[in-house]
């Protein structure tokens, strides 16, 4: 074994121990939560506490167990994920950054002009990932790529809110942009 | 005859020129979801759920189910021409399939998945034709504490029987659980885990669970992870069977068809199963093994492929008559039905019959629309599979806001989505199953429902569920499903110990 392969290995149970906290924390806050909903059982027996509290229990309950896994030698019967070792971080960010302008600005600009931006940023991310680099930033491919954004978001707008009638946010009250 | 006269006004419902064209809509983009990479039934419909608060419910639901058995179709060209299945039913297909076009026939590997998945796609729905309302007139008779055990076996199947680990099936159970939990209680109207923010008082939708999990955690692992996949396409060769292929690959289709049946009616969520299963038939069955593996033998794609669509095609059994989806999709499908206010179980078939009757004559136009889709045209839909890849995910997020903020529009919504993206790439990455989360999410609620009215009825003893024949009989079945797969493996493994 490589030593590269086994620094591997030790982020990734790293990783899982880190996730049975996070599944543990997630169920103790669930039990603590189900404190606070009254309990107006009538005559069932059981009120709607219940079940929040049985599922913050089990929760927590097996996140012990992926602690434990993760503890004496990593979970069980796991497949090797697919793809890269490590994670390309930057192109993550380019997209996390498209979904996340996308949810702030769709209501102000509108989706067309929202969702242009996002694809083209969620595109600038997935092809620096293909180069995996980040590459000087190529402003004529930028602006190519807004406009093929551009060229989704429109018709898919128009055929939603027109064809359909359903409701998505413009820039203008035109009903075309 | 009643279930005859049903049917013929169900096709007449279904062959309105509208309808039609539904269905033919529905057909094709099922078709182009299930070639395109990165992109599945499920999340197709999730994301035009939308539409339901416009489009009237039959015409939606013959839409939403040629979305769910095109995909089906479409997935198959995909795993034979790139050998990455388009969705998980298709990963057998993929094995043989890809080695028959690496060997210049991948023609004869097409028109086998297509016949055949017409051949099974049509003898399954008419056994859901005449088994769908006798499954229904017995449902009637089952009270909450029955169904209360049915959904608490569909549980245990889908989260500690498939995939790999129970600990991991029922951690995304449970995480599944709690989000359905979030929003008011139906029954007291008390707030659960709302933390004080209006927009999570109606709950979570499923639409953005769904999409979340499925479409942009897709986008974002592959930017995060598959950047460099380089893949390669294999060349297509003319459709045709020769004769000995035709010979090959009927039995084969009985045979899947036969398998993969009985596996959608159950509990037992997805198509894995029956589709490893019928491949492991016909190699066992085969005379002449050397193709497996090799050059690839027609009926290791024909019966996997007959097997896929026939489970699909079987869900709808489980999922009209008792309201339990067995699979994503099918969940995604209940979400349909309650988005009308529609809630399926035995009295579906006599409250929406003419809604039912259509969808069910729906089905047997769409396979026949299907046939044609994909053996004539099969050419126009491998171009879908030039799209660059960069475009094909970015495209995927437009459809994901269509779809998440369409819903209800809140642009909170949005930014909920991009947790749960981001969430469902860490299930991808340490292998936790996600369709347990959708099942929990969309059966949660329904169940505590179905658990505090069986509760009501026992005056609050626990012991309602064992005093009635048939709900002790599931307690049973839902004890041996789970004790059975481990006493056996035990048993194997000590008397394998005790040989060596």
């Amino acid at each position: 074994m490589s030593s590269d392969t086994a620094l591997n290995q030790k982020s990734t149970s790293k990783g899982q121990l880190l996730l049975g906290v996070g599944i543990l924390v997630l169920g103790v806050a669930m039990v603590v939560g189900a404190t606070m909903i009254p309990s107006d059982a009538g005559y069932a027996g059981v009120g709607p506490d219940f079940l929040p509290a049985l599922v913050g229990a089990v929760l927590s309950l097996c996140g012990i167990f992926v602690i434990w896994e993760a503890l004496s030698g990593g979970f069980r019967n796991m497949d090797a994920p697919n793809g890269a070792d490590t994670g390309f971080w930057s192109g993550f960010a380019w997209m996390s950054a498209g979904l996340l302008a996308n949810a702030a600005l769709i209501t102000t600009i509108g989706f067309i002009l929202s969702c242009t931006l996002c694809f083209a940023l969620a595109v600038r991310g997935l092809r620096t990932a293909e180069l995996e680099k980040i590459g000087s930033f190529n402003g004529k491919q930028f602006i190519k790529d807004l406009l093929i954004g551009f060229a989704i978001a429109a018709p898919v707008y128009w055929m939603f809110t027109k064809l359909l009638a359903i409701n998505l946010p413009g820039l203008t009250a035109t009903g075309w942009i | 005859m009643e279930v005859w006269n049903q049917l013929m006004l169900g096709f007449a419902t279904a062959a309105t020129p509208i309808n039609l064209l539904w269905c033919l809509i529905g057909c094709a983009v099922g078709t182009a979801v299930g070639v395109l990479p990165g992109i599945g039934p499920a999340v197709a419909v999730a994301m035009l759920l939308p539409i339901t608060t416009k489009v009237d419910a039959t015409a939606s639901m013959i839409f939403f189910a040629g979305i769910y058995y095109g995909a089906m179709y479409g997935g198959s060209t995909t795993s034979i021409l790139l050998n990455t299945p388009g969705e998980t039913g298709s990963m057998v297909t993929a094995m043989e399939g890809n080695k028959m076009a690496k060997s210049g026939r991948a023609g004869a590997a097409l028109a086998t998945a297509a016949i055949g998945s017409f051949v099974a796609g049509t003898i399954a729905t008419v056994l859901v034709t005449l088994f769908a309302p006798m499954l229904a007139n017995f449902a009637v008779r089952l009270g909450p504490p029955e169904y209360f055990m049915l959904m608490l076996l569909a549980f245990t199947t889908v989260s500690a029987v498939l995939g790999k680990s129970t600990l991991r099936g029922m951690v995304a159970l449970f995480i599944g659980l709690a989000i359905g939990l979030i929003g008011m209680d139906q029954i007291s109207g008390q707030a659960r885990y709302t933390g004080g923010v209006s927009e999570l008082l109606d709950g979570i939708e499923i639409v953005l669970v769904a999409v979340g999990l499925f479409a942009v955690a897709e986008a974002l692992y592959a930017v995060l992870y598959e950047g460099k996949t380089a893949e390669s396409q294999n060349k297509l060769s003319s459709v045709h069977m020769s004769k000995s292929d035709w010979k090959k690959s009927i039995p084969a289709w009985l045979r899947g068809t036969a398998i993969g049946f009985p596996f959608g009616t159950i509990p037992a969520g997805g198509t894995e199963i029956p589709t490893f299963l019928s491949y492991a038939t016909e190699k066992k069955l085969a005379k002449d093994k050397s193709d497996f593996g090799t050059k690839g033998a027609i009926q290791g794609v024909a019966g996997p492929e007959a097997a896929n669509n026939a489970a699909v095609t079987a869900t709808l059994i489980p999922l009209l008559t008792l309201g339990i989806p067995t699979s994503n999709t099918a969940a995604i499908l209940l979400g349909a039905f309650q988005s009308y206010g529609i809630q399926p179980g035995p009295q579906l078939f006599q409250t929406s019959g003419a809604l039912v009757w259509a969808l069910i004559a729906s089905l047997y136009i769409g396979n026949v629309m299907l046939l044609v889709l994909n053996l004539p045209l099969v050419g126009m839909w491998v171009k879908l599979l030039k799209i660059p890849k960069p475009y094909l995910y970015a495209g995927i997020l437009i459809f994901a806001t269509v779809g998440v903020y369409g819903m209800r529009q809140s642009a909170f919504d949005l930014v909920l989505l991009y947790v749960i993206g981001v969430l469902g790439v860490v299930m991808r990455r340490f292998d936790f199953p996600t369709a347990p989360v959708v099942v929990g999410m969309i059966l949660g609620p329904l169940a505590e429902a179905q658990l505090r009215n069986a509760l009501s009825i026992g005056e609050g003893k626990w012991t309602v569920f064992l005093e009635r024949p048939m709900s002790l009989t599931l307690i049973v079945v839902v004890l041996a499903v789970l004790v059975l797969p481990r006493a056996a493996k035990y048993w194997s493994s000590r008397s394998n110990r005790r040989i060596a």
